[in-house]
Parts: structure tokens; C-alpha cells; sequence
């Protein structure tokens, strides 16, 4: 439509009502025109008519407004109070805690491995004996979530209540190798790290140090549940632990798989700390040990020599395979690592800076 | 020449501006809707493979120009006379 622009002001007044009808008539086809092509198009492609539905299902989906129900129609509370059946253990559990209850009865929870691991080790104490069974797929399990985990596990809060676990950041730092060697191994880990070491007896002290790093905090009294290349403690205080908690003379020779060195320490401490590799080993205890021989422990540790490719285990050195106990740890240390020919990869520093604390602790 | 282009150009997009509101007030008001549904009967009517667009032209515009309220017409009259009042000189 073209504009009448330019002899407008000539026109009167019906001329222009005239031409605003032609406009608005105009307008209203062209709007016309525009739906039909919509619709038309809306037709060849196939949508047309899907805006309908019939009644019945429409009834289905009416918007519903009674109290206590949501607009579909649906109770909120409706399933809390049902109960379930534990495919496990048979038993009746409400909806609500059906999945804590999953965990814990599966063994497959973060926090169900510790529990039973306490359980484990207080029957431990009382019993005097070592449990072999140990769930390997916690261990699975854990993978994911410790490999690379660097939470501070300084302390660790026991999880006595189920329904509420505590988020306890202690470090579970199982590898596959280390399950494999624990498969090798008579006394499997304990995860218990009761952390307190006082508590634990000395399988169990064994078996946690072979995983954990287990240095003792000096504020806390407690072991420290990161993995053995945690970086908050040196090789040389983990070695001083496990000489201080389990005697010169204890700690007998780590399995097959694990790795020892005999060769000289390494001057070098920066290196030697970070890279050494987890040590799985010290497990094989023999029965000889015992935590009276700390005192001499301590002498033994700031008399060590300097070694190679010492690991970090040196508390396996000093005890020796069933060698004496604490008759100068050093050279027993030495004769003990000898028979351990396997090759360790990461050297360790023979140097303990914590046996101080331990002398605070003694 | 020119200015007597842009000034037409401005009208049109003006014009257009006329065009948008009479679709908002006619989709407003239902019209749009009511013509849909008629839309529908024609395309039962003719069947749903064989529809044109011309056919849809021919039973609906009619309809269309006879459906719209008076409400709309009215102001929309109103808007091209300004319309027209302000380009006139």
C-alpha cells in the first residue's frame, strides 16, 4: 500500500476517513493473512493439533487445590512412614532411614567400614586375637574417595551414633596394591585407627601402621590416620613412630610385595619425604614385640646411620625379623634390612625429628 | 527525493508499529483463538493433507475482518487517523 504522502493536506476530512479505513481494513487482512499462514504451516509440519487433548486425560491432570496435597494430587509425607524390607538383613526399616540402614548393613558406606572396624578392634581387645576378615570392598569402595583426598584426618571423632554420621575427614588411603598385599597378609589392616594408639593393641598398631601414616600428634596424642606419604609428617617421624609404638624389636619382615631397601639413607630430605612411595609392609609381626621397648627405641632412632634407600618403615629395620630387642638398634637395623633384599623405590630419611615429642609422650 | 524516501520509510515502520498492536490486541482479545478454531473446522472440512493456503485465505479472512470487537476497530481507527494527522503536512 503506498503512502499518500504527499498531497495529504489536501484532502478532506471523508477522503482521509475514507483512506483510514482502507489502512485499518488493510491491517486487519494483513493479520488475517499472517494466521492463516501460520496455521497453514502449522499444518503441513504436523503440529497443528496437538494443543489437543481430550477431557479424560485432561481430568487426569487438573490443577488440584485441597489442603495437604500438592497440585498434582499427590500426599507429601506419603511415603516417609512406609516400611521397607532390607533385602540384607530381612528387617523392617522406614522409608526415611532405609538408605543409612543400606549402608551400614551392605558394608558400602563411607562411615560403615569404620564402624565395623571399631567393633572389630574392641572385640580385638578383649579377645586378644587379630580378625582376619577385613571388608575388602570397603576398600573398593574407599578408592574413590581417598585417592585423591588431602583432608586434615587429624582427629578423628568416633562414630557412635549411626543416624548421624559425623563426617569424619580421617583419610582412608587404600590402594589396589595395598589390598593386594593384604591379601598376602596373615593379619589383614585394620581400618580402625582408633587413632589413639593407647587403645590399640599391637597387631592392630601394626597393621595401622603399615597403611597410615601414624605419626603422633603432639597435641593430641594421636596417630595421624593420612596415608604413609601424607605431607604433613616425615618419613623419619613415621619410622619413630612405629619404633616408639612397636619396639625395636618389633615389626617383623613386610610381605614379598612390599618393598624395602637396604641400602644407605639418602642425605637428601625434601626429595626423599614427597616422593616416597606408600609402604605396605610391616604387617608381619612377630609375636615378640612389645611397647616396653620405646625408651630404647628412642636411643635407637638418633642413632641410626645414614642410609640409602631406607623405607619408610623404619621401624621394620630396627626390629628386625624377630632380631633382638633393642640391643642397639642401629646395627640390628642394618643386619635386619639386609635380608630384605626387595627394592624399595623411594629412599627415606633416617632422621627423625619427632622422637622428641615421643620423649614428651614417654 | 530522498528525504522523501526516508520519511516513507519512517511511516512504514511507523505503520508497523500500527500492524504489531493490532496483533497484540487482536491475540488480547481472543480473536485470534476464535479464528484458530475456525481454522480447524476448514481444515476437517478439506482434510488435513490436501489444505492450501489459499484455501485457508479464502474461508478465513473474510471471517477474520467481520470478528474483529469493536473495541479494537475503534482505536485502532483512532490510531491511524493521529496517524495520518501527523504526516499529513
Amino acid at each position: 500500500m503506498k503512502m499518500e504522502d504527499m498531497s495529504l493536506s489536501g484532502l478532506d476530512n471523508t477522503k482521509l476517513e475514507a483512506l483510514a479505513q482502507d489502512i485499518y481494513s488493510d491491517l486487519v487482512e494483513d493479520a488475517c493473512l499472517g494466521l492463516c499462514f501460520e496455521v497453514h504451516r502449522a499444518v503441513k509440519q504436523g503440529y497443528f493439533f496437538l494443543d489437543d487433548t481430550d477431557q479424560e486425560s485432561m481430568k487426569d491432570f487438573e490443577i488440584v487445590d485441597q489442603p495437604g496435597v500438592d497440585i498434582f494430587g499427590q500426599v507429601y509425607n506419603q511415603w516417609k512412614n512406609k516400611e521397607c524390607v532390607c533385602p540384607n538383613c530381612n528387617r523392617s526399616i522406614a522409608a526415611s532411614r532405609f538408605a543409612p540402614h543400606l549402608e551400614k548393613c551392605l558394608g558400602m558406606g563411607r562411615n560403615s567400614s569404620r564402624i565395623a572396624n571399631r567393633r572389630i578392634a574392641s572385640s580385638n581387645n578383649m579377645n586378644n586375637k587379630s580378625e582376619s576378615d577385613q571388608e575388602d570392598n570397603d576398600d573398593v569402595n574407599d578408592n574413590d574417595w581417598s585417592y585423591g583426598s588431602e583432608k586434615k584426618a587429624k582427629k578423628r571423632k568416633s562414630d557412635k551414633n549411626p543416624n548421624s554420621p559425623r563426617r569424619s575427614k580421617s583419610v582412608k588411603h587404600k590402594n589396589g596394591e595395598l589390598s593386594n598385599s593384604v591379601n598376602a597378609d596373615p593379619y589383614k589392616y585394620n581400618y580402625n585407627t582408633g587413632i589413639n594408639y593407647e587403645t590399640l593393641g599391637p597387631d592392630e598398631l601394626r597393621s595401622l601402621l603399615t597403611t597410615q601414616c601414624g605419626v603422633i600428634s603432639e597435641h593430641t596424642k594421636k596417630m595421624c590416620t593420612r596415608s604413609q606419604r601424607c605431607p604433613q609428617h616425615t618419613d623419619e617421624q613415621r619410622r619413630a613412630v612405629r619404633v616408639f609404638l612397636l619396639g625395636p624389636s618389633a615389626s617383623s619382615l613386610p610381605d614379598a610385595d612390599t618393598m624395602v631397601e637396604s641400602d644407605c639413607y639418602d642425605a637428601s630430605d625434601g626429595q626423599v619425604l614427597m616422593s616416597r612411595l606408600q609402604w605396605d609392609g610391616s604387617s608381619d609381626i612377630s609375636p615378640s614385640d612389645s611397647a616396653s621397648s620405646k625408651a630404647s627405641t628412642n636411643n635407637s632412632d638418633s642413632k641410626k646411620p645414614k642410609k640409602k634407600k631406607k623405607t619408610s618403615l623404619g621401624l621394620n629395620s630396627t626390629g628386625g625379623g624377630g632380631g633382638g630387642s633393642g640391643s642397639g638398634g642401629g646395627s640390628s637395623s642394618q643386619t635386619s634390612l639386609v635380608g630384605l633384599s626387595n627394592r624399595k623405590k623411594k629412599p627415606k630419611l633416617p632422621v627423625p625429628p619427632a622422637p622428641s615429642i615421643y620423649d614428651n609422650l614417654n | 527525493f530522498y528525504w522523501h524516501c526516508v520519511q516513507q520509510h519512517a511511516r512504514f515502520i511507523e505503520r508497523f508499529g500500527l500492524k504489531e498492536l493490532l496483533r497484540a490486541k487482536l491475540t488480547e482479545c481472543g480473536w485470534r483463538d476464535q479464528l484458530k478454531a475456525h481454522c480447524k473446522d476448514v481444515i476437517k472440512e478439506k482434510g488435513l493433507e490436501h489444505v492450501t493456503v489459499e484455501d485457508l485465505v479464502v474461508e478465513i479472512t473474510p471471517k477474520g475482518r467481520v470478528l474483529v470487537p469493536d473495541s479494537v476497530k475503534k482505536e485502532l481507527l483512532q490510531r491511524i487517523r493521529a496517524f495520518l494527522a501527523q504526516h499529513a503536512t
